[in-house]
């Protein structure tokens, strides 16, 4: 590894990975705890932590071991037989994503990091080969996503929250009906969770085995523990209180989920890359799919545990302070109908943002009368965003692997 | 990720709910006025007139407020025309209230007919004890408004809205009839009386009479709140 590290391009590159990470940490993570810490669950510093440790688990453990060079055959990697375009390439996609990652948090704009990292591909892609490298079916399917994963997220979480305020806050006595029903929200929740939990985390593919084996599972457990704890010691006097009490305790699991399973997943945007180069480095050659050594993982989930700790924090500090509009109920409809959207769309393999679907949720559970006030401006900024992120960072991808190519 | 504290916006229910508190504490005031009215104690009397003055700017400073930050940029689960004529109409509940102390600066009663006093007093006092009433009313009307937003407009809290939206409706009959009861006392007695002391208690009258007038459009406003 010493020796590794002596190749000027392969340090630079790990250099630039970290980077990546560290901005995937900064934009997204503090994502998976924002709506527990709106919500009052958990303090900022508890969120930080909490959230820190697992997104480094989940991209250590589970990070996928094997990864593509080029993100989801974006572009057609046969048709680079050069291994110095895959490294300049990647320093490139990973500095285009990374700039436009850090710009983007610094105005508070959700974009996703898949996206970013598709964009600089595509953009060095472009630059070396012409159009013709990139494949349009795929990049068809990322423009869909950003058009489908709003709505679906709005979709399923209009429904969620009507149902939960059905079942819950409308009735004659919402404390009875919380106990009776948030064991049923919990485990249905949880019916999720423990699926996604096989397919996201443990990177399965089968649907049915994701359900029967791991959702019923997580499901049946989650509601039995949550049904026997609120028939032991709840104890509430105003029922819209009550109620949110409950869900309180759910959300950090859900959240401690989504953060688990955003390392998972996530840590790929910025070790492949990496991986890629590190692969034509020991062995000096450019392929589709390489293995990813356990340190360079690693090194990802440090990068993003650093990424929350020094720039998640602040974010977080300013949700407990400021986000007085979420309660528990809501928070929890939109975590759970972005889990269940997501997870349905893996199966039918649409490709949905975890992001997008995010925000999209939280409108819906707008127009089901569930939230006071949403600031329509920072809703049009956010959807701008997600249509020049893969555009401004392929721009900026293709002019630095320019530069590399003349350089280097 | 900031866009969570910007993706909610601050509501406009509590500062509504502020609102409506400075608004009751408006009327309470002037309930104080005419209580040392009551008692010819017109020194306090007029303490309490000039307090329920400056109440009433405080209102209006909230309201402003409050109109500022309800911009169009705001997606509410409650049309935004809707609650600002709701605001309009509870400030002008203040204004009311204070078109009565401007009414009791003005000058003292202590010319009313020595057999006229006590009818004419009773009635007035009446008359301020529902208009408190009114008030107190809208501000519980503007709580469980939040409550109905809370439960996503659970029924149960919608009709208890409509049961407090009703009563106003029952206090604003009741002033109105004692309006019309005490213009007749005064008519009937209007060759007795000098006509600035008329013109004075009819006006008293009228401006109590139109808080509670204020008090049934605010409720009709939240009635239009709820049928989005």
């Amino acid at each position: 590894m010493i020796e590794l590290l002596s190749d000027p391009w392969l340090f630079i590159t790990i250099a630039v990975g970290l980077f990546m990470a560290w901005a995937i940490g900064a934009n997204d993570a503090a994502n998976s705890m924002s709506t527990a810490v709106g919500a009052g669950a958990i303090t900022p510093k508890q969120a930080v932590i909490i959230a820190g440790v697992l997104e480094f688990t989940g991209a250590y453990l589970f990070g996928k071991s094997v990864t593509e060079t080029v993100r989801k055959g974006i572009i057609d990697a046969s048709q680079i037989s050069d291994p110095n375009v895959i490294v300049y390439g990647s320093i490139a996609a990973l500095l285009a994503a990374s700039l436009w990652l850090l710009f983007a948090s610094k105005f508070g704009l959700p974009v996703s990091t898949t996206h970013s990292i598709i964009g600089g591909i595509v953009g060095y892609g472009m630059v070396y080969a012409g159009t013709s490298i990139v494949n349009w079916g795929k990049m068809a399917q990322v423009v869909a996503s950003w058009i489908l994963s709003p709505i679906f997220g709005a979709i399923v979480a209009f429904v969620v929250i009507k149902l939960v305020s059905k079942t819950i806050l409308q009735q004659k006595d919402p404390i009875e009906s919380a106990k009776k029903w948030a064991p049923v929200w919990i485990g249905l929740a949880f019916v999720v969770i423990g699926s996604m939990f096989y397919i996201k985390v443990m990177h399965g593919k089968s649907l049915f085995i994701a359900v029967s084996r791991y959702g019923l599972a997580a499901g049946i457990g989650a509601f039995l523990v949550s049904f026997a704890l609120l028939r032991r010691n709840f104890k509430a006097t105003d029922p819209y209180w009550g109620a949110e009490a409950i869900f309180r305790k759910v959300q950090v699991l859900t959240s401690a989920y989504v953060a688990l399973s955003h390392g998972a997943n996530d840590v790929a945007n910025a070790v492949g890359p990496v991986a890629a180069v590190y692969a034509v480095a020991t062995m000096g050659l450019a392929g589709m799919k390489v293995p990813v050594p356990r340190w360079i993982l690693a090194m990802g989930g440090l990068g993003i545990a650093i990424g929350v700790a020094t720039y998640g924090y602040k974010v977080m500090e300013t949700v407990g302070r400021k986000i007085t509009e979420l309660t528990n109920t809501r928070g929890f409809s939109i975590d759970f109908s972005a889990a269940t959207v997501v997870l349905v769309a893996s199966w039918l393999g649409l490709p949905i943002s975890t992001t997008h679907t995010v925000v999209g949720a939280v409108i819906g559970v707008g127009l089901a009368r569930g939230v006071k006030a949403i600031n329509k401006d920072i809703v049009k900024d956010i959807v701008i965003s997600w249509f020049v992120t893969v555009p401004v960072a392929a721009i900026i991808a293709g002019i630095v692997f320019k530069i590399l190519m003349i350089v280097g | 990720m900031q866009v969570w504290t910007k993706l909610f916006a601050k509501s406009p229910f509590k500062p509504l709910i502020k609102h409506a508190e400075v608004v009751l504490e408006t009327v309470e005031t002037l309930e104080r006025a005419l209580e040392a009215w009551d008692k010819g104690e017109y020194e306090a009397m007029r303490e309490y007139a000039r307090k329920v003055d400056d109440l009433e700017d405080f209102a209006d400073k909230i309201k402003e407020e409050i109109r500022d930050s309800l911009s169009s940029k705001l997606f509410m689960p409650v049309n935004r025309g809707d609650i600002l004529r709701y605001l309009q109409m509870q400030d002008k509940i203040a204004d009311a209230a204070e078109n009565t102390a401007k009414w009791l600066l003005v000058r003292d009663p202590n010319d009313t007919p020595e057999d006229l006093k006590e009818e004419v007093r009773s009635l007035i006092m009446k008359m301020s004890q529902e208009s408190i009433k009114a008030a107190k009313l809208v501000y519980e009307a503007i709580v469980q408004m939040d409550r109905v937003i809370e439960s996503g407009f659970g029924e149960k809290e919608i009709e208890r809205e409509y049961e407090i939206i009703k009563e106003i409706e029952g206090v604003e009959h009741k002033i109105d009839e004692l309006d019309t009861k005490f213009m007749e006392i005064i008519f009937k007695n209007s060759s007795r009386l000098e006509w600035g002391l008329g013109m004075y208690l009819l006006n008293i009258a009228k401006t109590l009479s139109n808080i509670s007038d204020r008090a049934k459009d605010a409720a009709e406003r939240i009635r239009l709140m709820m049928n989005k």
